[in-house]
């Protein structure tokens, strides 16, 4: 019945649309509004403790203000301290695309940390430059040492722009705060970056050159590409193509276009399901894709990529594995591009990274479902930093930030850590203007669908949850610890 | 924009947001393994990355003994699954497709209890102040097959690819 009706709503509005103001009336204000609602729920279970201790949570992005609010909610005598620097760490970064598509202005996106901290919350406007976890203290940039009962590790990723030759980008950035080591190339002559916040505006300007190219007549190639590192949101390399994609179709120019994905990996999903939905909606729009291809260059004069390009052969008998071995080969390729988006590598920060709080491979080694360092007992991470299959989304911070605070308030009573996070993450993924697949899933490698939907579809109705309900409840809901 | 609509949207708005606020369940049929991490050990993943999990650079399988549980698990996890991300692809092209024969073998484990396993068994702690942190010992108690003392001579862990 539920999903009947639902379909029919779906349908009814695909046919009727819907203004902005009234979406906006309806799911933002509304929408907020309701979430302080059914925020009981969450403030109910986060049992009010008297227990105290010195909580410094590093990095103070949606992950980690987040889970400053829901501590301040849980605890009757917070002691809790936020180090931050930069100033609009709490921007809603899952508007990046609709900025670099020219839906959203990136005004829209952009919101100051300061807002967002907490009442009662320390914030250090520093960042932590050394870790010593044997003492529970910290070292900021600022020179201070910091002591803790508890840390929360939520400092975000780093954008390493500097593995791909021939930019002359030496350092790595953060989607938010100083970017002029890559803003003086990305950004310009059709080189383009959504990941961080003026490289989202800068793609809508080179994306309108682009499709106006195209327009005029040109034969012009558009090319997309996804790393070999984990990314965070790891749909929006595909979301800026559908876009791309869209924008040519309204200018008319679809057919002068050739738009190709080059991902490092060789699926368009790890879930099955959704991979084959993608792989029929790149096929419907004519858009291409070349699996196992990693950017490892760009010409900026010359416009060409140049791909490390890698397959397996078959080897000779291994008897101990009774199976023909596998041989690794690679080659260099070149492309060509008019417009190309990079999703540059990415990493943790290298001091923790390299501190003993961090791995081999830098982000934070956790028990993935309690979200506790497996080393340090009174250690946490969380968010893009944290060592977890598939996250790195804002649906996973959502799902992870209760859990850490669940757990910290169980051990500051002395009792067993009973919250564990499941995997989830969701992945809005953008198919059109005015469509949206709701691709939510978790370690079960399954759907995990929260609505009486077929989450193979694209659906309007997501596109407005995605337009317009999940900016207010990020900002309103998730970063006050209500949702 | 008409009342219908509205009202009508008002609901999606409703369903769709509360709905949000639910952690989805996963399934609950739990996958059962034919052999334990142990025995899968034992009688497999050794051949080519040592008794004690030290690696064996003429098979270039890598040392198991240089992490604990957690980073081993993110590992193992990438190894079954051919990645951790979308479009990524694996740190681990080449074990992925053994991997994958091993599995067809009957050489499947949870990645959980096999880290579990490794961490317990082989892991060479870099500092002896770092207590180990987990809370709970695995399920199952790999008796026999246990080897706990790791190799004093334990080869550097070999360049995986």
């Amino acid at each position: 019945m539920l999903k009947e009706g639902m379909e029919l709503i779906d349908a009814h509005f695909k046919e009727e649309g819907i203004s902005r103001r009234d979406a906006f009336k309806m799911f933002g204000a509304g929408g907020a509004a309701m979430l302080l609602g059914s925020g009981a729920a969450t403030e109910a279970k986060a049992s009010s403790s008297s227990a105290k201790a010195k909580i410094l949570i590093i990095g103070g992005g949606l992950a980690g203000m987040s889970t400053a609010a829901l501590f301040t909610r849980s605890l009757d005598n917070p002691d809790i301290t936020v180090l931050e620097p930069t100033a609009t760490s709490t921007s809603y970064q899952p508007g990046q695309t609709l900025v670099g598509a020219g839906i959203w202005d990136a005004s829209e996106v952009t919101y100051q940390r300061d807002d967002f901290v907490p009442d009662g919350v320390t914030l250090i406007k520093e960042k932590a430059v050394e870790f010593d976890p044997e003492n529970n203290t910290v070292k900021t940039s600022g020179g201070k040492t910091l002591k803790y009962d508890y840390m929360i590790i939520a400092a975000g990723l780093k954008l390493d722009f500097s593995k791909i030759e021939g930019l002359g980008i030496a350092d790595t950035i953060t989607s938010r705060g100083d970017d002029s080591a890559v803003r003086k190339v990305v950004g310009k002559n059709g080189i383009t970056s959504i990941y961080f916040a003026n490289g989202a505006a800068d793609t809508w300007t080179e994306m309108q050159k682009f499709i106006a190219d195209a327009k005029s007549g040109k034969k012009v190639k558009g090319v997309f590409t996804h790393p070999n590192t984990p990314i965070k949101c790891g749909g929006a390399p595909k979301k800026i193509m559908y876009l791309t994609d869209a924008r040519l179709r309204e200018a008319g120019a679809r057919d002068n276009a050739e738009l190709t994905f080059y991902p490092n990996g060789s699926k368009m999903f790890g879930v099955k399901e959704y991979h084959d939905a993608i792989v029929n909606q790149f096929e419907a729009r004519d858009m291409k894709w070349n699996y196992r291809h990693n950017l490892i260059a760009v010409d900026p004069v010359k416009k060409i990529a140049t791909f490390n390009r890698h397959w397996k052969e078959k080897g000779p008998y291994d008897e101990d594995l009774e199976e023909y071995s596998i041989v690794p080969r690679s080659e260099k390729v070149e492309k060509e591009y008019d417009f190309i988006h990079i999703t540059p590598p990415m990493k943790a920060a290298e001091e923790i990274a390299k501190s003993p709080v961090g791995s081999g491979k830098g982000w934070v080694p956790v028990h993935k479902e309690t979200l506790q360092h497996v080393k340090y007992p009174n250690v946490f991470a969380l968010g893009d930093i944290a060592a977890v299959p598939m996250g790195k989304t804002g649906g996973s911070a959502r799902k992870q930030y209760k859990v850490v605070v669940d757990n910290v308030v169980s051990m500051m009573n002395g009792k067993e850590l009973t919250s564990f996070y499941e995997g989830y993450t969701v992945c809005p993924l953008i198919t059109s203007i005015g469509t949206v697949m709701l691709a939510e899933f978790n370690w079960t490698k399954k759907p995990t669908p929260s609505f009486p939907l077929d989450p193979t579809q694209e659906r309007w109705i997501w596109w407005l949850l995605k337009v317009y309900a999940l900016k207010p409840m990020t900002q309103y809901g998730m970063l006050s610890g209500r949702a | 924009m008409k009342k219908t609509s509205i009202v009508l949207l008002s609901a999606v708005a409703l369903f769709a947001l509360s709905g949000c606020g639910d952690a989805p369940k996963s399934s609950p049929e739990a996958k059962t393994y034919s052999k334990t991490s142990a025995e899968v050990y034992e009688q497999s993943c050794k051949k080519c990355h040592g008794d004690n999990g030290e690696g064996n650079v003429k098979k270039k399988g890598p040392a198991l003994n240089d992490r604990q549980a957690g980073e081993l698990e993110l590992d193992l996890f990438d190894v079954k699954n051919g990645g951790t991300n979308q479009s990524s692809g694996t740190d681990h092209d080449i074990m992925e497709h053994n991997m994958q024969k091993l599995l067809a073998k009957g050489y499947d484990y949870d990645p959980k209890d096999m880290a579990e396993f490794l961490e317990k068994s082989f892991y060479k702690m870099p500092s002896k102040t770092a207590a180990p942190a987990a809370e709970e010992a695995p399920a199952e108690t790999p008796a026999a097959e246990a080897v706990p003392a790791p190799a004093a001579e334990a080869t550097p862990a070999a360049a995986a690819h």
